[in-house]
Parts: structure tokens; C-alpha cells; sequence
């Protein structure tokens, strides 16, 4: 590791969190080359390590405190009311229930397992066990010492890994989205549990470890329109194939419970998302806040460009086509963030949000899938073009290194093809050892009484 | 729309074609299936063209709404587009 910094560039541009341009405290992540090159190779961190406190940025610090709060208000009530939303009134609870549980559970196999397997140093394909079983993370007062990860070395490492962690619960929790209204609850949690430990954790290691196979292949991702978006993607349309389609689909018409509640949580997730993106400089800095102009441009653009899509097709805007829109937007804008301008940004929406119009319309149709809240629609198919544009518009002065097009296509298909087969694998063996769905009848009631004996009132 | 709304819609339909026209029809299989609710739905616009059936017309339109019934060819209403026809929230929401 320490001896190929001549890669640094590549694996530094590969890592979300690491781009930085703050010399002193910034070294593990790419940032640019150029801040880079005048390192001495034996201050590279390349593990966690204890730090004198004195050495952690307090800005860089509170600004991820803060992001970590921002995201995971995204999924909390964010995405569960985005989703929640869009189901039939019968599933609208289970659909929350759903959000939460996920959320909780993914924070503890996180700490218990996922971040040792994810951000620790070992092999191009995996981390160690260093950080398991909530191990790590140390805070040592009187010694005046904290540990950093080799990732992010100018915050505390609990603080990185808290904000990782967001990022692992979101994504778990957009999978859902694909098998609402007729997934046992209890299969769920199985599901979800072992997805995250077999595929989330891997994929965020290949893109975000400097180790990791991906990091050094030179691929760019600023804050995970891989690892979140087409991975997420990739897996509910697994799911959704699987799984099957909701009794009806198709030839009935499901009506969702409150579009007010979906605008709510599209909010939630506009506004979060710059925690999302511009949390990923893991600084308080000018790349943060390019990130977070970027973000806020691509949302708007992708919501005008999915309504003008909508209007020509349909003959009128909707309201879900404009959350849906933002939403597309802003998938696309997360690997490109820290490297693009805001013009290129504004071109990345644009794109996106009919792009992914067509994901959740003709492009579903031809799948043939029951993907209920288009989880591939919007994120894969978002993620997917995001992660092109990133190749072909990342600026050079911004970042520091040149996008390639094809590296971008070779490290979205890998997630994509890694998502969709070990998926279908977990799918399968759930299925055999508990079984998927609900019966006929309990879709037909529908999960909040079924599966929660809940319902709502009014 | 609950789906007790949209049954109680195509059992009135089922009444007022059975004691304006005759026809007999199944309500659960209107309420369920889009194809069939589609021809009950021209069927009925038809009888109230020809026999003049008002009531005919009106719930015709309500179980349109009701299902998402697609509109037939050559029936009046607004046209914005090759989606505009789709039903709504049939086979996807957006």
C-alpha cells in the first residue's frame, strides 16, 4: 500500500469521503494529487491509529456531526414517508414499521460487524475484524488521544463511522421500496440483515477502502452513487423479480395513501441529501460547499426536467413526478459531487430526471418486474447515469484527476452484476429457510393488519 | 380509493344495467379486472346513447375513475399524449 502512492490519485478519487483539499489533516483521501505529492510516504496512515486530539480538525468534526444527522434524517421519517406515501392505504404502516426496523437493526450489525468488514484494511475484496463487535472507536481522555480511520484521519473515527452508517441504513431501507405490500416482515429482516453484511459491506469496500479493488481500479464515486444508488437498485429489482408481483398488479389500479406524505419526505431527502453529498468532503471546506451547490442545482434541474417529461407524455405535471424528479436528480449528482461544475451539474439533472422518467415508465414495462416504488427506476437507473456523466464531466481542476468513462462502466457493471446475483442468492435462501410472502389473503387485508394487527385511523 | 368504494361503485352499475338493459353482470370481476370493467364501462355508454339513459352515462364514468379504466377508442375526452390514455396508478404510479 505504502509504496504505490504514485496511485493515490486513483484511490483517493475513488473514496467518497476522502477528497479533500486540507493538506494537513487530509491526507488518506485523494483530494487531489496535487495536495497530495508533497507528502512523505511514512505519514500515510494506512490503518486506524491513535491520534492526539489536538490533531482532529473541530470544524471538519462538527460539520460531520452534523451531515451524520442530516442523512440519517433522510431515512428518519425521510424515506419512510417518501415510501409510505406511495403504498395503498392497507401497507402504509407496515411500510414505516419497515423503515424503522431496517434502521435499527442495520446500525447494530454495522458496529457488531459491517464497518470492520467495510473500512478497515486487508485485502482488495474485504476488511478485517479489527472493528468488530463494537470494538474501536476509542476516545481516551487523559491520555488526550482519539482514534481516526485511515479514511477520514482529521475526524474521530466514531464520527466517520456513524456517518457511514447512515449510508448503510439508507441504502438497506430503499430496497424495500421494491417488495412493499406482500414481504413477510420477519423474512425482511433476515433479508436485509445478511444483505448488508454480504453485499453492502463488500461494495462499500471495493469503492471506498484505499485497498479496495475498485478504489484502485481508479474508479470515481464521490458519495456513493454506487454503492448506495445502483446497488440499491440492482437489489430491488432482484427482489422485486423474485418475489413476484402484488396480486392485481397490472389490471388494478393502486392508488397511493397520501402524495402530501410523499412531498414530505422528498423534502426530507433534498434537504438531507446535502449531508449526503456534501458530508462526503468529510470537511468543512471549499469542496463541501461546491458538493452541496452541485447537489442543490442537479435536484432542481431533475425535478423540471422529469415534470416537462411528464407534462409532454401525460398532459399534465403531477406532484410525484416532481418528487420523483428531485429525487433522480439528485441520485445522478452523488458520484459526481466533488468533481463536476455547476453547469456540468445542471446537465447531470437534466439528464437524469428523463432518464429516470423513462426508468419508472417504459423502461419497467419492459422489465416486466413488480419494482412497486421503482427502486431500479429511480436509483439504478440514476445511479447508473450519474456514474457515466461523473467520467465524462469531472473536471480536472476540481478534483484533481481525469474521469474515464469506461472505468466508470466497468465499476457500475460490477456493482450491478455483484447486487443483482448475491441478492437473488439471499433471496433464495431466505426462501427456503422462512419463506417470502405473505399469503393470499393477508395481501389482500393488507400488511398493517397482518402482519402488525395496526391500522390507521379515520 | 378504497377497494370497498370501488366494489360498491360496480355493484350500482350492476343494478342499473340489469333493470335498464337487462344485462346481467359479475361486480367482483368489475371491480377486479380492468378489461372487463372497460367493456361495462362502453356497454353502458353505449345503452345511454341509445336508449337515452343518463344514469347510465354518469355511472359509466364513475367506474372508469374507480378502476382506471382505459377510455375506448373514439369516446370524448381530453387527449395530452400516447401516456395520457395509460390508466392511472395501473401497473405502476408514475
Amino acid at each position: 500500500m505504502a509504496a504505490s502512492w504514485l496511485s493515490w490519485h486513483v484511490l483517493c478519487v475513488c473514496m467518497p469521503m476522502r477528497i479533500t483539499t486540507n493538506t494537513t489533516a487530509s491526507w488518506g483521501v485523494p483530494a487531489a494529487l496535487v495536495f497530495f505529492s508533497g507528502l512523505a510516504h511514512s505519514q500515510a496512515p494506512t490503518a486506524p491509529s491513535l491520534v492526539a486530539q489536538e490533531s482532529l480538525s473541530g470544524a471538519d468534526t462538527a460539520w460531520m456531526l452534523t451531515s451524520t444527522a442530516l442523512v440519517l434524517l433522510m431515512t428518519l421519517p425521510g424515506l419512510a414517508l417518501f415510501y409510505a406515501g406511495m403504498v395503498r392505504r392497507k401497507s402504509v404502516l407496515n411500510t414505516m414499521a419497515s423503515v424503522v426496523a431496517i434502521a435499527a437493526l442495520v446500525s447494530l450489525l454495522w458496529f457488531a460487524v459491517g464497518y470492520s468488514l467495510a473500512f478497515t484494511p486487508n485485502n482488495p475484496w474485504i476488511g478485517n475484524g479489527s472493528r468488530m463487535g463494537f470494538e474501536g472507536f476509542d476516545y481516551l481522555k487523559q491520555a488526550g488521544k482519539v482514534m481516526v480511520s485511515h479514511v477520514a484521519p482529521n475526524v474521530p473515527e466514531s464520527v466517520f463511522a456513524m456517518f457511514q452508517l447512515t449510508f448503510a441504513v439508507i441504502t438497506a431501507a430503499l430496497v424495500v421500496g421494491a417488495i412493499v405490500e406482500r414481504m413477510r416482515f420477519s423474512a425482511m429482516l433476515f433479508f436485509i440483515g445478511l444483505w448488508t453484511l454480504v453485499v453492502y459491506a463488500p461494495i462499500a469496500h471495493w469503492v471506498w477502502e484505499p485497498g479496495g479493488w475498485l478504489a484502485q481500479m481508479g474508479a470515481l464515486d464521490f458519495a456513493g452513487g454506487a454503492v448506495v444508488h445502483i446497488n440499491a437498485g440492482a437489489a430491488g429489482l432482484a427482489c422485486a423479480w423474485f418475489v413476484g408481483p402484488r396480486r392485481g398488479y397490472g389490471r388494478q389500479a393502486f392508488e397511493p395513501y397520501s402524495l402530501a406524505l410523499t412531498m414530505a419526505g422528498a423534502g426530507l431527502l433534498w434537504v438531507g441529501w446535502f449531508g449526503f453529498n456534501a458530508g462526503s468532503a468529510i470537511a468543512a471546506d471549499g469542496r463541501a460547499g461546491l458538493a452541496m451547490l452541485v447537489t442543490h442545482v442537479a435536484a432542481a434541474a431533475g425535478a423540471m426536467s422529469w415534470m416537462l417529461a411528464e407534462w409532454l407524455m401525460r398532459g399534465r405535471p403531477s406532484l410525484l413526478g416532481l418528487c420523483s424528479g428531485i429525487v433522480a436528480g439528485l441520485v445522478a449528482i452523488t458520484p459526481a459531487a466533488g468533481f463536476v461544475t455547476p453547469a456540468s451539474a445542471l446537465l447531470i439533472g437534466a439528464l437524469a430526471g428523463m432518464a429516470c422518467y423513462w426508468g419508472a415508465t417504459g423502461l419497467k414495462r419492459l422489465l416486466g418486474a413488480d419494482d412497486s416504488l421503482d427502486v431500479f427506476g429511480v436509483h439504478g437507473i440514476g445511479g447508473i447515469v450519474g456514474a457515466l456523466l461523473t467520467g465524462l464531466l469531472a473536471s480536472k481542476p476540481i478534483s484533481g484527476v481525469q474521469g474515464d468513462v469506461l472505468v466508470q462502466a466497468m465499476g457500475a457493471g460490477a456493482v450491478l452484476a455483484y447486487s443483482l446475483v448475491m441478492t437473488a442468492g439471499l433471496l433464495l435462501f431466505t426462501q427456503w429457510l422462512i419463506g417470502l410472502r405473505v399469503d393470499e389473503q393477508s395481501e389482500s387485508t393488507g400488511l398493517d393488519i397482518a402482519q402488525h394487527r395496526e391500522r390507521l385511523g379515520g | 380509493m378504497l377497494d370497498s368504494e370501488r366494489l360498491a361503485i360496480a355493484a350500482h352499475m350492476h343494478v342499473l344495467l340489469r333493470r335498464k338493459t337487462g344485462r346481467v353482470t359479475d361486480t367482483e370481476w368489475m371491480a377486479g379486472n380492468l378489461e372487463y370493467a372497460a367493456e361495462v364501462v362502453r356497454f353502458a355508454r353505449e345503452k345511454a346513447r341509445e336508449d337515452g339513459h343518463a344514469e347510465l352515462a354518469e355511472w359509466a364514468d364513475k367506474l372508469e375513475q374507480a378502476v382506471g379504466a382505459p377510455r375506448a377508442a373514439g369516446s370524448k375526452g381530453p387527449s395530452h399524449g400516447p401516456e395520457a390514455l395509460a390508466p392511472r396508478y395501473v401497473g405502476g404510479i408514475r
